[in-house]
């Protein structure tokens, strides 16, 4: 079956970590993401930026890792990305801001991915909250 | 068709559990994880709520939340996450309280 | 057959960019002519009453983007009438043109769509 997920909580939210372990689980089961969809403060857990003490949980990097790892579509919602400081290279040079936080593999794009990501997958499963 | 309501918010001064219990149909479930496995302490409001909501074998709690927070609980059937994704595909659908 | 999505919108209105971010996904979904409804449940049914002046904070009028969803091809627009009720909102006096459901009702719906979203 496919899914798409998508994150609305920063990598220091419960709820940031509970869909990274959620997603793992959809593929070791066996099924597929059609994407990964991040809104609302869920574009923190994209930013490359984040520096977590060494013996705490960096959910950001576990992310990154896993999104690299199993080459997954993992689209950050340009809009609400721009509004929180989390630039790619285009947008900081375009807006001159001093800071790049959204290196690949994340993509900077727009809603109608996560209504095309709803449409593609069987289930489309949201992550927010404590 | 039926829905896996997922909360995530403690229930104490928040709607949220109330509201989808209110809206629950027949056939749907409830899932507790993060905060939300706070309504399962016995004596407490939510979890008369709970109770009265008469949810036998279609409440759900995330385990790993149950184990931190050292909430005995007779009331939800406990869950990992390949649980999690095994009812996100036996309901026809996923409505999670953001 | 493009799948039905059901956005349940429980923010008030300036408390932040929680309210406008969940209508904004009802707008895009509407520009692609995608199955769309939208309901307004407990604090979100705040976004709905008349003659409110944002200004006063800085901000920028929800009401336009509401007005907006009929538009977008988004006219299957619903209240909660308990949180309409529980609010001191009346039915009647409405910024938006909205279906007002109890509580069965809005059960009844939930069922109806393939996806569902809670913001």
């Amino acid at each position: 079956m496919k899914f798409a997920i998508a994150v609305f909580s920063p990598a220091h939210a419960p709820s940031s970590r509970r869909a990274l372990r959620y997603a793992e689980a959809v593929l070791a089961g066996g099924h597929e993401i059609a994407r990964l969809f991040f809104y609302q403060d869920g574009v923190h857990s994209a930013s490359a930026n984040l520096v977590v003490p060494q013996d705490e949980l960096d959910v950001a990097g576990q992310w990154r890792a896993f999104i690299q790892a199993n080459q997954l579509d993992a689209v950050v919602c340009i809009a609400a990305a721009l509004r929180r400081g989390v630039l790619d290279e285009a947008e900081a040079n375009r807006y001159q801001r001093p800071a790049v936080n959204l290196p690949a593999p994340w993509e900077l794009s727009g809603l109608g991915q996560l209504h095309e990501a709803a449409q593609l997958a069987d289930r489309l499963v949201c992550f927010g909250g404590d | 068709m039926a829905t896996l309501h997922v909360i995530a918010h403690s229930p104490f001064g928040d709607e949220r559990l109330r509201s989808c219990l209110r809206l629950l149909g027949a056939d749907d479930a409830v899932l507790l994880c993060g905060d939300a496995v706070y309504a399962l302490r016995p004596g407490a409001a939510p979890h008369q709520q709970l109770q009265q909501a008469n949810l036998a074998d279609r409440l759900f709690a995330l385990d790993e939340d149950l184990q931190a927070r050292a909430i005995e609980n007779p009331l939800a059937t406990a869950v990992d996450y390949p649980g999690f994704v095994a009812l996100s595909l036996h309901y026809d659908k996923v409505n999670s309280w953001l | 057959m493009a799948k039905s999505l059901l956005i349940i919108s429980r923010q008030a209105p300036w408390n932040g960019p929680s309210a406008r971010e969940a209508l904004d996904i009802a707008l895009a979904g509407g520009a692609f002519d995608l199955p769309l409804g939208m309901v307004f449940l407990d604090d979100g049914v705040f976004q709905l009453a008349n003659g409110q002046q944002p200004a006063a904070l800085q901000q920028k009028n929800l009401a336009a983007n509401l007005q907006a969803l009929p538009m977008f091809g988004v006219d299957a627009l619903f209240a909660c009438g308990h949180s309409l009720a529980s609010r001191g909102l009346a039915a009647g006096d409405l910024a938006l043109p909205v279906q007002v459901l109890d509580d069965a009702a809005l059960t009844g719906l939930i069922t109806q769509y393939d996806q569902v979203v809670t913001l």
